[in-house]
């Protein structure tokens, strides 16, 4: 009698594993939205090779999806993501698209350089989009696309370094005069995001004090918190993070010892929940914009191969999100500081540097 | 006399059933429960086993990658069985395999210029070394004072990544950006099996496969036949009777946990020479733990870790094609394999604490 009980009761609970596994791959389905505009159609295929972390991420790996979908709605073109789960997954990835007769295929993440650098020979009539790759010899039918973090990361400073001076902007800015940056690992694509940040806070505070900290990892949230709470013990009151999952645990941080936080590569007061009491803004970069790019270059014939091309300030690629929450407490001298250093980028009076040893 | 040595083949044959029963009925009811998920979502089931199939076993290529894929997690299975059955839980696998993986990266280098098979010896003489040596520390411990394998053998792995981690940024990196080793001269490379067998099409597949099943049944005869096998079974079986009996637990333990380092040092080292011919951050996806999962699946049976080993490298194979030709989402297979995890480890797990709490009872008892 136990024994059978025992395994009703585990039926039971394997059929409600199923039901939560169902409900939760059901909500990750999207209802194709009808605006009433006529689609355009193309006959020109794109698709991506996802990297290890997958759709889902939150930052790379969905905003390249993102461009996807854009050029799906405005050039009709067909798409298809195609989610590594390995690494070994990435030549086999990029084999079964090209295979299928996909024109533009998007490989996503600096990891898999070799790999697109390896394949896209392979493949001449394919045209490859690097994402955060760049080729030292790029391949004709491929196109390194890469950021200007640092000029995002620029007009996050401005906001910082003028920040932690405005007590006005909010009761958590201190007496001190020192802000925080929190990377992930110590790779050029952060380190651009902290010389940035560094070089637009010191513009408009040449005394600020800047705390900067690496985690070693993209993915250890206890130790992002661990950080950014040792950043705000020396004084830190607005913590700029550009550490992937790690920087979660800094906005945690932020949340419990009453500091201010500034997100990256997405609008983070949208990706994280619950976060916009300590979420200032955000230093974005768009990967929608430099997929949809190649893509509708792709359907246009003015696909150019062979370079690595840089998205910065000037075409959207990068860019600071809105105060949100703060949009009342933001002064407008914040603003007009944020506006001139934008135009000061733009017009070239300032060439914000992509490192340290240029700051 | 024949009648009872019928019986005994028919007994036997029995055993070796209800050996199988459990893992083979896991993975369909798995399958099973990953189709109805699939239905639910408004996905075809049907096109997604025939895709994950043909992915995997569709052709000379396919099959390649499955065998590709096997590799790793055959090395990573028997570290993993071997420790089991000396009644130790090496969920340090991964950390041995990192450290192998970055003997091969930094002496492959090393040995540029030399002739091929005297690297390929050598690279995973050490790579075993190392791995043996890295699970040497957790083994003396708790050997001596008995610290627990299960702690010990993660903090290593801990120690390993890390020490990866600040080589390949640091002083081990190549120039360029990406913070990776520098690429290994062909001498210092396993062959693809297209290379050395000129009858097996084209595919990535590496000797590295062959080796491991090699050293999967060399491990199966050391378990069954050899006085080294006999005594980490008894200490798996019961350590104090075998104390009694008088086989040394500790040396034993020493040993059998050093085995397994050595065994999951190789994973790292046909990885790192095989497949990605140089090291960097994340070359492993973990296939220090899915190890856990094949050994568990293979009841610890080195030859069943074999064709464990095969199912989950089908799995992810295939993974590919069923995202492009059925539209399934590569969670789906995650979600078979969890499930195939969970179904084999209800059992096998509550089985071994069962086990071993019922030791330590004794122990406390005595």
């Amino acid at each position: 009698m136990d024994t059978k009980l025992r395994k009703v009761l585990a039926l039971l609970l394997v059929f409600a594993l199923v039901t939560v596994f169902a409900i939760g791959c059901a909500a990750e389905e999207e209802e194709p939205v009808d605006d009433g505009v006529e689609a355009p159609v193309s006959d020109v295929k794109a698709a991506m090779v996802t990297d290890v972390g997958g759709l889902g991420d939150k930052t790379f790996n969905d905003g390249t999806y993102e461009g996807l979908k854009r050029a799906e709605r405005e050039l009709g073109v067909e798409i298809r993501a195609i989610e590594s789960s390995e690494i070994a997954d990435y030549e086999p990835n990029i084999d079964q698209l090209a295979n299928a007769g996909f024109d533009v295929i998007f490989t996503v993440g600096f990891l898999m350089t070799d790999t697109t650098i390896k394949k896209a020979p392979d493949y001449p009539d394919v045209a490859f989009g690097g994402i955060d790759q760049f080729f030292e010899e790029p391949p004709d039918n491929a196109v390194g696309l890469l950021f200007n973090e640092h000029e995002g990361a620029y007009l996050a400073g401005v906001v910082a370094g003028l920040g932690t001076l405005d007590q006005d902007l909010d009761d958590r800015i201190n007496d001190d005069n020192v802000i925080a940056f929190i990377g992930g690992m110590d790779i050029p694509p952060v380190e651009k995001f902290e010389a940035g940040f560094i070089a637009g806070a010191r513009s408009v505070n040449p005394d600020v004090e800047v705390v900067a900290l690496y985690a070693g990892t993209f993915e250890d949230q206890a130790k992002g918190k661990e950080l950014a709470l040792s950043a705000i013990d020396q004084g830190a009151d607005i913590v700029f993070a550009a550490a992937g999952l790690t920087g979660l645990g800094s906005i945690t941080a932020c949340q419990e010892r009453g500091a201010l936080f500034i997100g990256v590569d997405v609008d983070q007061y949208f990706s994280v929940p619950g976060s916009g009491d300590v979420m200032l803004t955000s230093a974005m970069k768009s990967l929608e914009v430099a997929v949809f790019e190649t893509i509708k270059s792709v359907v246009d014939g003015t696909f150019v191969g062979g370079q690595n091309r840089f998205f910065g300030l000037a075409d959207d690629g990068v860019g600071l999100a809105p105060f949100h929450e703060f949009e009342d407490a933001v002064s407008q001298e914040i603003r007009d500081a944020v506006e001139e250093a934008r135009q000061n980028v733009l017009d070239g009076t300032v060439t914000v540097p992509p490192t340290r040893a240029e700051l | 006399m024949t009648e009872s040595m019928h019986e005994m083949t028919i007994r036997r044959l029995l055993a070796i059933v209800r050996e199988l029963a459990v893992p083979i009925v896991s993975v369909v009811i798995a399958m099973v429960i990953g189709s109805i998920i699939m239905l639910i979502s408004g996905f075809d089931p049907v096109a997604a086993f025939s895709a994950l199939l043909k992915g995997s076993f569709g052709g000379g290529r396919q099959i390649g990658e499955t065998m590709l894929r096997a590799t790793p997690l055959m090395f990573t299975g028997l570290a993993v069985a071997y420790g089991f059955r000396a009644g130790l839980f090496n969920i340090g696998a991964e950390g041995q395999l990192f450290m192998g993986g970055l003997s091969a990266a930094w002496l492959g280098i090393v040995l540029a210029g030399l002739p091929r098979p005297l690297n390929i010896v050598l690279m995973i003489l050490a790579g075993a070394a190392i791995g043996a040596a890295w699970a040497f520390i957790p083994a003396l411990l708790k050997a001596r004072v008995g610290a627990h394998e299960v702690i010990t053998t993660m903090m290593f792995t801990y120690i390993g990544r890390y020490i990866v981690s600040w080589l390949v940024t640091g002083p081990l990196k190549a120039p360029g950006q990406i913070p990776q080793t520098d690429v290994l001269p062909t001498e210092s490379t396993l062959p693809k099996l297209h290379e050395v067998t000129a009858f097996l099409p084209i595919s990535r597949a590496h000797l590295g496969f062959a080796i491991a099943v090699v050293l999967a049944m060399f491990v199966w005869w050391v378990l069954k036949y050899t006085s080294l096998g006999y005594e980490s079974r008894a200490v798996g079986y019961n350590p104090w009777a075998s104390e009694t009996g008088g086989i040394s637990v500790s040396a034993t333990t020493v040993k059998a946990l050093c085995i397994s380092g050595a065994l999951a040092g190789l994973a790292g080292v046909t990885e790192v020479m095989g497949v990605h011919l140089r090291l960097f951050d994340q070359f492993s996806p973990g296939f220090g733990f899915t190890g856990i999962a094949v050994a568990l699946l293979a009841k610890n049976n080195p030859i069943g870790v074999i064709a464990a080993a095969i199912l989950f490298g089908a799995l992810s194979a295939g993974g590919g094609t069923m995202q492009l030709e059925a539209e399934v989402p590569q969670k789906v297979i995650f979600v078979i394999q969890a499930l195939i995890i969970f179904l084999v480890a209800a059992e096998q797990i509550a089985r071994w604490i069962i086990g071993r709490a019922s030791r330590e009872g004794v122990e406390h008892a005595g």
